[in-house]
């Protein structure tokens, strides 16, 4: 490995005598590949996540979880399972808006890593109206679901601005607004909205009227929402203006610029869209799942959001597709809590290792790597 | 109002210590080019390692502080294989890393039961006539061992970053490693080996952070500290004195906290916990409304990966 310094020194040697002979004989020869395969792509990117895979079952085994039951936990149980497949569609529909969100702000070029602020801020703003009683029973939900949408999306204007106007890093405002909202969060959960009935810190229960309800068995109208999002995404960035325009800021902004593109104009509206998505997550997680604000219910969304966009190369259907798998991972994760005491950070873990594999493996699609005597 | 400044000043040191550590290690990386947003997780790594070298090897508080340093120059060695061997985008290998050290720190510290154990606290050297001072000798006795060691780090850096051959190299390579590589300065070992040493001083930053004023483990205690980090270094212009001294005014506004707390008024707690994080933020505004129209001070490669046979 320790001849990879004298990477593309191959075009010297091609001339050069050999001068003398090392023990080795021969060298490792690394191109830039100029036309980059369909197939060999696709290989590449499954032999890197099933590598991800072999990873985490190496920790996991090690970690005290019978080689032997791994299989029959992570994949007969969970997939083949009816009540487990119900939970994994379940569980699915947050992580594919999660995942959308990351996905389309990437595609603009803004690192969106303030999906669980967004998210906080989605649920907050429900909570509001379940809590402030505001509109008829019939019109609750909707109602709740724009609060959530105003008030997430208004989270991610301060960012999208800073960077817009002052070049002010997202990453790092994204991630601090986070920490941000998560104490707002706490301040309102262990103070004003604390549930009186319990006194624990989580608002009181929402009514009947204020939970998502569920369609046929295991089809929660949460997955409604987010297929209806993967749609209109898909039609956005694949056959809409918008998506052609966001193409040309991804490829080159300032060239965008030049065309006549209104490059501010797009991102502003992308990443609001992405803090929207954030925040209807947010919204189906405390409506759907947990039927109350509580004071951890957006954990792990952002890593997985950030971790899905990327594994999906911006593809809102891919998007779509990896977080059902990554639903698969989160169901396998409370079973290993549940019977191994494994707990829920190994599911963070997987997911890191699997995002490190599948980051790797670009070098491989991108290059060709032989062995030169 | 007077004892409450006392010890709101002798407090600052503490806070102000793992920001300085840690921006210090980042300006050495970010200087060859590497922008290294593993921090956070590297702290992580550092902190618990510190307090597992403690309790289940039996080292005294002073030599964790190298086993923390050196379990996180470890980890690091994946990132740096990743993004300059590899010459994936930093920032999604910095990012992964994060999430890869929050999962591992966390898994390894309930299997091994390292959490929420008390350790016993670094060493505070004697001082003689100095701790016997007016109000310098009160801030100067509560200070432990690595504190004495802070300013001498940043000199130290300083010089060898500003100073010496090596620091020379270094900038080239973070500045224009086209160039560098020209003049026969190795790109990617000089760059590997400021990752690696960088990454040593955000463990160490970490280690400090637990062993150092904790005294215990918890899950993700580090809360943001890095990415505060790496905020500072942008604040600093990539100088180490400069640093310094921002360390020392984000300390001072997270040392309050407590302090306030104590004194009996009566505050909104996690409101007042906002308080780093918002005024990071309103640092970083100010520095980037304030040097709009001037060049950009950052090292000219930051984040981008070097590959020589790339045609340009």
């Amino acid at each position: 490995m320790h001849d990879m310094t004298n990477v593309g020194k191959s075009h010297q040697s091609d001339i050069a005598p050999v001068a003398k002979k090392r023990w080795y004989r021969g060298r490792l020869s690394v191109e830039v590949r100029r036309e980059i395969g369909g197939w060999h792509q696709a290989a590449m990117l499954a032999g890197s996540v099933l590598m991800g895979l072999i990873l985490s079952g190496c920790i996991l085994v090690a970690a005290g979880v019978p080689a032997t039951s791994l299989v029959q936990e992570m994949l007969y149980s969970t997939l083949l399972d009816a009540t487990n497949l119900r939970t994994v569609l379940f569980q699915a529909s947050p992580l594919i808006l999660v995942g959308l969100s990351a996905a389309i702000a990437f595609q603009v070029r803004f690192w969106n890593l303030g999906i669980e602020g967004q998210m906080i801020f989605g649920g907050l703003g429900a909570t509001f109206v379940s809590l402030f009683d505001l509109g008829p029973d019939y019109a609750r939900l909707p109602l709740m679901a724009l609060a959530a949408i105003l008030a997430g999306t208004a989270w991610a204007v301060l960012p999208t601005l800073l960077k817009l106007k002052l070049n002010v890093n997202e990453i790092i405002s994204t991630l601090l607004l986070n920490y941000v909202a998560l104490d707002l969060l706490f301040h309102l959960v262990y103070g004003a909205w604390k549930d009186p009935k319990d006194g624990f810190p989580h608002s009181a229960l929402y009514r009947a009227s204020e939970l998502l309800p569920v369609l046929a068995s295991g089809i929660s109208s949460a997955l409604v929402i987010a297929a209806f999002a993967t749609a209109t995404l898909a039609y956005l960035t694949i056959w809409s203006r918008a998506g052609i325009y966001m193409r040309f800021i991804e490829a080159n902004p300032s060239v965008a610029r030049a065309v006549g593109i209104p490059v501010q104009r797009v991102i502003l509206v992308v990443v609001l869209l992405s803090g929207a998505l954030a925040s209807l997550a947010g919204f189906v997680i405390v409506s759907g799942q947990e039927g109350r604000l509580t004071q951890s219910f957006f954990r792990g969304y952002g890593v997985s959001g950030v971790l899905i966009g990327f594994l999906a190369r911006n593809n809102p259907i891919a998007a779509a597709a990896v977080a059902m798998l990554m639903g698969v991972l989160f169901v396998a994760g409370q079973n290993l809590q549940v019977f191994y005491s494994i707990p829920q950070a190994m599911v963070q873990l997987i997911q890191a290792l699997i995002v490190i594999c599948v980051a790797s493996s670009d070098f491989l699609i991108r290059h060709r790597v032989s062995w030169v005597r | 109002m007077f004892a409450f400044v006392l010890s709101w000043l002798a407090s600052i040191p503490t806070f102000s210590l793992p920001y300085a550590l840690a921006a210090l290690g980042l300006i050495i990386s970010e200087r060859a080019g590497v922008l290294n947003l593993a921090a956070e997780g590297l702290m992580l790594v550092g902190a618990l390692s510190a307090v597992g070298s403690i309790l289940s090897f039996g080292v005294d508080p002073s030599g964790s502080l190298v086993a923390a340093a050196g379990a996180a120059a470890i980890v690091s060695l994946i990132f740096a294989v990743l993004t300059i061997l590899l010459r994936v985008n930093q920032v999604i290998v910095g990012l992964a890393m994060v999430f890869f050290c929050q999962g591992l720190t966390s898994l390894l510290g309930e299997q091994l039961n390292w959490s929420n154990r008390v350790v016993s606290a670094l060493p505070r050297p004697y001082l003689g006539w100095l701790g016997e001072l007016p109000i310098v000798g009160r801030i100067l006795t509560e200070q432990d061992v690595l504190m004495f060691a802070a300013v001498p780090l940043v000199a130290c850096v300083f010089h060898v970053l500003f100073k010496t051959n090596i620091g020379l190299r270094l900038r080239s390579v973070g500045e224009n490693p086209e160039a560098a590589d020209a003049m026969g300065v190795g790109v990617l070992s000089t760059r590997f080996g400021a990752v690696v040493v960088g990454s040593a001083l955000l463990g160490l930053a970490g280690a400090y952070i637990s062993v150092g004023s904790a005294r215990i483990w918890v899950d993700d205690m580090t809360s943001g500290r890095g990415w505060i980090a790496i905020a500072l270094v942008i604040f600093s212009r990539w100088r180490p004195w400069r640093a310094l001294g921002g360390a020392l005014l984000f300390g001072g506004i997270e040392a309050l906290i407590p302090k306030l707390a104590a004194s009996g008024v009566r505050l909104p707690q996690y409101l007042v916990m906002m308080t780093p994080y918002l005024a990071t933020l309103v640092v970083m505004i100010w520095m980037a409304a304030a040097k709009r129209n001037s060049p950009p001070d950052e090292p000219g490669a930051l984040g981008r990966p070097y590959v020589r046979e790339e045609r340009r």
